[in-house]
């Protein structure tokens, strides 16, 4: 590991990819602290542009996207009270009543070191973590990763969202999406109406990006304001210094961490949650916790640096296993597609200069984040929430477009954005999650190919599927992992009743 | 008036058409590749357009275009659709290229395309696990004919895949009946032979240099006429006795109906480039099977593989 992790520095290092970082760190600041677009936003549009780059240049764009983006959240929810991203949530408690106090920039401060402090262990984490999973990746075969297929599919029900019809329909269309194309054994083309442009199946960057990209600029154009936000909310001024009263957050900064990584880990889990989980950690655990949400500057450090250990820990079973556990982490796993690497434990061999240069990039963009997140950052992005929305929402799908269209270099594509996209806006409106579709779309089809493989290679006998040990742990965590929300919902009924 | 002063600029060009034919290329060729960037295909058209680039001379410029899906088709048939003035050529990758026609499922066939030259052949290869009880090509195909179907083969392949039709040419060379498991791609199928969940696998022979090498695979025959310059104590189907050939061929070529001359310049521009000793050892480093074939051999080779996969496509259809 120290050996790929010492081969891999170099490229990271190399000035094009260092400045591919610093570009998707400021691009992510600046997309997190757009209200409506989240990182999911910004890697849908992201993902198409980087189409022929270099894989590192690529990813390192995605990881400085990912760690700045979560951040960037953080500003208007301090200065504004709108949360820029939903992982932000938690920080606008504290961090708006510190921002009524006069004290936006303190509060800004620590958002912004506490976040680089759970990335940055996050990264260690998924370094130290990652490749260790993979020691067991001979172990999986055919049926072992059908069956980790089926504990992803599993772990959807934790992205259902908050309607929980609504988001398995969500599922259940990406599922039917990812049957259509050639199959791989037998050369029929299944929902492809003929046309060759389906051959393949949806390609996964036009559907990440209309799916992502297109229904908030769509919303923007829908309120189409001409005025962005007064100036007069942005006023900044310095006081104080959190690295001076480190001793403070110290305690809140390792609990936080720790529950940021884990829930990361936990397919299915992450995003908003761990922010949540880390701030009302921190209440409970303070000696005064009345003054949470009253402007306590511990809350915006919970929630921060919970919501930044999330970001690269999520990425552990999805980079180790081929799972994307929370909705960026399937985007991010659709990029790393489009780059000819496939998530999952020969990841590790076959691609170690890349995917050991991914995780340092993670590393690095967490340190960037400190320099250039900082408060001069902060107030030069503040200022992007002064655009109104006429001038970026066509900015944005000009990109989208461009990006899009170079994937195939096919006009259809556009086309197919366009209709997805609006789809997307329409099941927007109607409540329905995106991130099911993109976790059926990219499980479905190995979960199929796997089990006709799987039941080729032993002549058709079902029981070959759980004749391994691996394939019975994968079975039982999966029966778990399905269960406990059954137990949730029947104590809860008792508690009720 | 202005759109008279075009015209008449229009006709003008082309009553100078003729002798202009002789300063090929007078503008940007496009090169289209059937697969998405990144790709083997694809790392192979960026680097020869580029040495083609320096040996065509008089400025020219060669644009990759990728137009990837449908396992090639898409880019294949806007190859055989587009203008013949050589101002549009492409990659093609026989006998996946060949065999879309031959199933009948290709809008084109192999008359709509003029061959420049062939730049690889990779050859198929067999290869089983370090720890397999078969050590021969001949004891496992003793052993498949004593157990009919029941022994998997995993290929990196799809269904009309050369991979796949080296399986079937095989069942029928040596009266076999080994089972196709399709993998889809190489990385898996590599994974799933070292872990010892598939006993046997085929895949193209630049894809397993490193693990025959490290010895954490062994390969069991070469389907070539002749031993790989990067394996030569690997042997081939031939010396032990089955007659098997499956070669996957990346070549360039041009829509039929291309002026001769046209296909002349590109075709010297090709061999030049293959000759370049900087473009020579790059090829060398990355182990790529380079072998030029001028356009009269490519073309035989390609009406080769058609005769034999349509004589397989008779008795077992891939698809």
């Amino acid at each position: 590991m120290i050996d790929a992790l010492l081969s891999a520095l170099p490229h990271v290092l190399a000035p094009a990819n260092l400045f591919a970082v610093l570009l998707g760190t400021v691009a992510g600041l600046l997309v997190g602290a757009l209200p409506g677009l989240t990182v999911t936003t910004g890697l849908a549009v992201l993902i198409p542009l980087t189409f022929g780059m270099d894989p590192l240049f690529a990813l390192g764009m995605m990881a400085g996207m990912y760690n700045g983006g979560s951040y960037g959240g953080a500003i208007p929810a301090i200065l504004l009270r709108v949360p820029g991203t939903p992982a932000s949530v938690a920080t606008l408690l504290d961090g708006y009543e510190m921002t009524k106090q006069g004290k936006a920039a303190y509060a800004l401060q620590v958002a912004v070191v506490s976040g680089v402090i759970g990335s940055a262990l996050s990264a260690v984490a998924l370094i130290v973590f990652a490749p260790s999973l993979v020691k067991v990746s001979l172990m999986f075969g055919p049926a072992e990763y059908f069956w980790v297929a089926l504990l992803g599919l599993a772990t959807v029900a934790s992205l259902l969202g908050d309607d929980f019809v609504k988001g398995l329909i969500a599922a259940v269309i990406g599922l039917l999406i990812g049957t259509m194309g050639t199959d791989l054994a037998t050369g029929t083309e299944r929902y492809t109406f003929g046309r060759l442009e389906f051959a393949d199946g949806l390609d996964i960057v036009v559907l990440l990006t209309a799916l992502f990209a297109v229904p908030p600029v769509i919303r923007m154009i829908e309120t189409a304001s001409h005025q962005g936000m007064s100036k007069d909310l942005l006023k900044l001024r310095k006081e104080g210094s959190v690295l001076r009263d480190w001793r403070r957050y110290l305690p809140v900064w390792s609990r936080s961490s720790v529950i940021g990584i884990i829930i990361g880990i936990l397919p299915g889990a992450g995003g908003s949650m761990s922010c949540y989980l880390a701030y009302n950690d921190a209440k409970r655990r303070s000696p005064n916790p009345e003054s949470f949400g009253k402007g306590n500057p511990e809350g915006v450090a919970a929630s921060e640096c919970g919501n930044g250990a999330d970001n690269a820990a999520s990425l552990i079973p999805a980079l180790s296993l081929g799972i994307p556990g929370s909705g960026v982490a399937a985007v991010i796993l659709g990029g790393l597609l489009v780059h000819g690497l496939r998530p999952g434990p020969q990841l590790f061999s076959d691609h170690p200069d890349v995917v050991y240069g991914f995780m340092l990039q993670m590393l690095l963009s967490a340190g960037l984040l400190m320099l250039v997140g900082g408060l001069a950052a902060t107030r030069i992005f503040g200022q992007a929430l002064r655009l109104p929305h006429v001038v970026l929402a066509p900015l944005i799908l000009l990109f989208v477009a461009i990006g899009v269209y170079a994937v195939n270099n096919a006009m259809f594509d556009l086309y197919l954005l366009l209709g997805i996209g609006v789809f997307a806006y329409v099941m927007d409106q109607l409540d329905y999650p995106s991130a099911p579709i993109i976790l059926g779309v990219i499980l479905g089809p190995i979960a199929e190919s796997q089990l006709s493989l799987a039941l080729t290679i032993s002549g058709g006998n079902p029981l070959a599927l759980v004749s391994s040990p691996m394939s019975m742990i994968i079975v039982a965590l999966t029966l778990f992992i399905l269960c406990v929300p059954l137990w949730g919902m029947w104590k809860g009924r008792r508690s009720a009743a | 008036m202005k759109r008279s002063n075009i015209l008449f600029g229009l006709a003008l060009a082309m009553s100078f058409g003729q002798p202009a034919l002789a300063e090929f290329p007078e503008k940007p060729i496009e090169m289209i590749v059937a697969f998405a960037p990144g790709g083997g295909t694809d790392v192979a058209a960026r680097s020869i357009a580029m040495f083609m680039e320096k040996h065509l001379g008089n400025g020219a410029s060669i644009a990759v275009i990728n137009k990837p899906g449908a396992g090639g088709e898409i880019g294949w048939t806007a190859l055989s659709t587009a203008e013949p003035d050589g101002y549009t050529i492409g990659m093609i990758n026989p006998p996946s290229f060949v065999a879309l026609a031959v199933e009948g499922k290709a809008k084109y066939t192999m008359d709509d395309f003029q061959p420049i030259g062939n730049i690889v052949l990779d050859p198929g290869i067999l290869v089983v696990g370090k720890d397999s009880p078969y050590e021969s090509l001949g004891a496992l195909v003793e052993a498949s004919k004593a157990a009919p179907g029941a022994i998997v083969v995993g290929t990196s392949g799809a269904a009309g895949s050369s991979e796949h039709i080296g399986i079937l040419n095989l069942n029928r060379a040596a009266g076999t009946s080994f089972t196709p498991a399709f993998f889809g791609s190489t990385a898996p199928v590599r994974q799933a032979l070292l872990g010892g969940h598939v006993p046997v696998a085929t895949m193209n022979l630049s894809e397993a240099l490193p693990l025959v090498r490290s010895g954490d695979i062994r390969l069991l025959g070469v389907m070539s006429t002749e031993r790989s310059p990067y394996l030569p104590d690997a042997p081939t189907f031939k010396e032990q006795g089955y007659d098997l050939i499956v070669t996957a061929s990346r070549g360039l070529a041009a829509p039929a109906g291309t002026p001769p001359e046209v296909v002349e310049k590109l075709q010297a521009a090709l061999k030049a480039a293959m000759e370049d000793p900087e473009y020579l050892k790059a090829a060398e480093e990355a182990e790529i099977p380079l072998a030029y074939l001028d356009a009269p051999a490519y073309r035989t080779l390609i009406d080769q593989i058609t005769g034999e996969l349509a004589e397989t496509w008779k008795v077992t259809p891939w698809r």
